[in-house]
């Protein structure tokens, strides 16, 4: 009995130097993917790092350190200064989140295969909408809305806006793609019209998921309307920069504990958002 | 068998008092306080940043009108040049060098910064998540305007930006991935007498290779995003012309830029969509 | 005059798509318990979803209580289907919500917009809803979440949503395949007395031909689209059932 079970594993396994030769197949695969990488690692170092730096002015290690050190140390002078610019640049998030909400809803609705109103214009629309939002960085934003409103909270919010529209309406889109079809032929079956399907079958089952996304980015809206002053769109960003110019390096760490202040304000607010959502 | 209105004779036996309201009396009042709350913030907030709301609408005239006089048509050739291709080479390079330094930084924060592998709960776990979101909290151009005060400027303070933000940024999702995994291969190899080193090898990353693998392709993606705009502060790449261009008011570079830079991300964003979508299938 | 006619039915999903229902006729009367019997892929759900036209049939014509269903434009078709309950396999509930606003939902096709949004129905509407948790025994449950009762608890709210809509006509689609044997006898008895009580005839798509027997008057057995039997249920004798599922044996 278990002699011919050894004859037939033996006729239908691999041998160990056949196992070990796919091994060292594999490995010299591996291998060639590996010098690839590092030849590309090696030309690019070459290029930003050893020819573009000036060493000479970085100097030695030790100068290094020194002007890293600069940075040491708190000016508390500074704080009555940035209650302020901290508090528009956490309502800037806030209100920059909010329109991206709302221009959100278009988008989702659009990009959504399964409910978008016209498939063959809209959901590429809505795909163009969220790619553009999503691929340009919020200072490039920034920038833009400054040269069109001008300077201040607006155009911060603006950026911040168009910025967020593209997550959220893509997982919004994706969330509304993924929901169990069940109650949407119930709503129907009792003669529901379109805008019914929607409030009763498909935003109760999305609903958490939706706010969960909208908190997530909500927290990054706070990191990003921290360096929106750099542009000229209000908020902390402004007074950083103003440390930077004046050499007022421990101004600088102020600022930098202020925004992970505000940051950390976000994070507690989000965890019970969460906890209320859920 | 049929009743005349069968609710109409049933109604004897109902309790008398038939009634329902949506609204309860602490759970509601909560949440409508909740509303009322948040709302007032919102209000406040365009009242204390003295938003013009009614100059709203005629805003995307005015949007529609600056981008027609001034923006239109992009300064194409400008961005044909050879230096500024040369620019977007490095930029390449750099976003390239800052993903692959912050995703090797980032393995060791997500494996110490899970809280079901971490070499020590008590000391590792919260070390390496204090790293990690202090690399997040700060957004990647203050990185960069930091280094660059430091290092001077050049790329190498673009790298070293994109490094710390690559690395929390993928450190946070490793951690997240390595948290999901199935603890039973973990088990075995605990079982078989391996090492934290060995269970590791044997028993995480087979589970969370893909994964990982679609992290990295991910954070490349979003390295480039970055790396377009750091030169903007002096960190090497791109964002150095952007900047240029901002400050000279030549509006229609900027606008050749722009979209240069929006080209750009969509192509790595398609490639990096078509690498992660292989990844997954190889899975 | 029956409440339902049904002629020459046929139905496919995609237009080169294999044929799911093959010229079906049948009549249901004010008074009946119409069962829809045969073997699963028979084409039992796509001809009950043909009826409210969540499926749209591909021709033969169908006529419920003098309308045909097959030729109405969107706004009439909605207030046939709110004419028409329908009980649904896996229940169909809305999760999320309360047990009430899954009763209250049943007002839909009666309900506004703007009503809609703040979900703020009728005062009527909020008593007959009670008056229906009431008789299917939920009473207790009003502002649970749906997804917090049993199997056979969500069901009784997909009853009272159904009976919600004041229906001429009560489509069940596999009511009780989701649940176990002693429930599935309590939630059919109950769907026969609701039945008989509102005088609404019932149209019922049912895998279990124990159940079938024992609650309907009048059954048609399909097979591949096709119908193989057409009666009532006294006449069912089990040389036509083993005709009728000699697919599944196979």
């Amino acid at each position: 009995m278990l002699s011919t079970l050894d004859t037939d594993l033996r006729r239908t396994a691999l041998s160990a130097d056949e196992v070990l030769a796919i091994r060292r197949r594999r490995r010299w695969s591996m291998l060639a993917v590996v010098a690839a990488l590092t030849v590309m690692v090696v030309w690019s170092i070459d290029v930003t790092v050893i020819e573009d730096t000036d060493w000479e002015r970085m100097g030695s290690v030790a100068s290094v350190l020194e002007s890293a050190g600069r940075f040491m140390g708190v000016d508390w002078a500074l704080f009555p200064d940035l209650v302020k610019p901290a508090i528009e640049t956490f309502m800037i998030a806030c209100l920059g989140t909010l329109l991206g909400v709302i221009i959100c809803i278009p988008a989702a609705w659009f990009g959504a295969m399964n409910i978008t109103p016209f498939k063959p214009l809209t959901y590429p629309l809505a795909r163009l909408m969220m790619t553009l939002s999503r691929s340009i960085h919020e200072i490039v934003w920034a920038l833009f809305f400054v040269a069109v409103v001008g300077l201040g909270a607006m155009a911060g919010i603006f950026a911040l806006a168009v910025r967020s529209v593209g997550f959220i309406a893509k997982m919004s889109a994706e969330a509304i793609e993924d929901i169990n079809p069940g109650p949407v032929e119930a709503i129907r079956a009792v003669g529901g019209n379109g805008f019914q399907v929607l409030r009763y079958a498909i935003l109760p089952q999305v609903l958490p998921q939706i706010l969960g996304v909208i908190v997530f980015e909500w927290e990054i809206n706070i990191r990003r309307s921290a360096i929106l002053g750099l542009v000229g769109a209000g908020g902390l960003g402004l007074v950083f920069f103003r440390q930077m110019n004046t050499f007022n390096f421990p101004g600088v760490t102020t600022v930098i504990i202020a925004i992970l202040g505000i940051i950390l304000v976000g994070e507690v607010v989000s965890y019970f958002a969460r906890k209320a959502v859920i | 068998m049929k009743a005349a209105n069968p609710v109409e004779a049933d109604r004897a036996a109902l309790p008398r008092d038939l009634h329902w309201q949506r609204y309860k009396y602490p759970e509601s009042l909560y949440s409508y306080g909740a509303w009322i709350v948040v709302l007032s913030f919102l209000a406040f907030s365009v009242e204390y940043l003295s938003i013009p709301l009614e100059r709203i609408p005629a805003m995307f005239e005015r949007m529609a009108a600056v981008i027609a006089s001034r923006y239109y048509p992009p300064d194409i050739e400008y961005v044909m040049d050879r230096d500024y291709l040369d620019y977007v080479v490095q930029t390449i390079q750099m976003a390239y060098l800052g993903a692959l330094f912050g995703l090797l930084l980032s393995v060791p924060l997500g494996w110490f910064g899970s809280f079901n592998m971490t070499p020590s709960r008590r000391f590792v776990y919260p070390v390496a998540r204090l790293f990690t979101m202090g690399f997040r909290a700060v957004h990647e151009m203050i990185w960069a305007i930091l280094f660059v005060s430091i290092l001077g400027f050049g790329m190498l303070p673009g790298v070293l930006a994109l490094t710390f933000f690559c690395a929390g940024f993928a450190g946070k999702l490793f951690a997240e991935e390595i948290e999901a995994i199935n603890m039973g291969p973990v088990e075995a190899m605990r079982a078989a007498g391996a090492n934290l080193f060995q269970t590791m090898v044997f028993g995480v990353f087979p589970q969370v290779r893909v994964a990982f693998t679609g992290i990295g392709i991910y954070t490349w993606d979003v390295a480039f995003r970055a790396a377009t705009v750091v030169g903007f502060v002096g960190a090497g790449g791109m964002g150095w012309y952007l900047k240029r261009a901002v400050l000279q008011i030549e509006t229609e570079r900027v606008a050749a830029i722009i979209l240069s830079i929006v080209i750009l991300v969509l192509i790595s964003e398609v490639l990096s969509a078509f690498a992660r979508d292989r990844v997954m299938r190889m899975k | 005059m029956p409440i339902l006619e049904v002629r020459d039915l046929c139905a496919r999903y995609t237009r080169s798509g294999p044929e799911i229902l093959k010229d079906i006729s049948f009549d249901v009367e004010a008074d009946d318990f119409f069962a829809i019997i045969g073997p699963s892929g028979a084409g039992k759900s796509t001809l009950i979803r043909c009826i409210n036209r969540l499926v749209a049939a591909r021709s033969g014509s169908i006529t419920f209580d003098g309308r045909s269903v097959t030729s109405l434009p969107a706004r009439e078709l909605r207030s046939l289907r709110r004419d028409i309950g329908m009980i649904f396999q896996e229940f169909n509930l809305i999760d999320r919500m309360s047990v009430m606003d899954n009763v209250l939902s049943g007002r839909l096709g009666y309900t506004g917009n703007l009503r809609t949004l703040f979900r703020a129905f009728p005062r009527t509407d909020v008593q007959r809803a009670l008056e229906m948790l009431h008789r299917v025994g939920l009473e207790e449950h009003v502002d649970k979440r749906a997804d917090e009762l049993s199997g056979g608890q969500r069901q009784r709210v997909g009853i009272a949503r159904a009976l919600m809509q004041g229906p001429k006509l009560l489509l069940l689609d596999e009511p009780t395949s989701a649940l176990d044997p002693k429930i599935s006898r309590e939630v059919m008895g109950l769907i026969k007395n609701m039945a008989q009580e509102f005088a609404v005839p019932c149209l019922c798509n049912i895998h279990d031909v124990n159940l079938a027997m024992e609650f309907c008057n009048k059954m048609i057995g399909l097979q591949d689209g096709v119908k193989m039997f057409d009666g009532p249920t006294a006449e069912m004798d089990q040389a036509k059932l083993d005709e009728i599922y000699a697919m599944e044996v196979l």
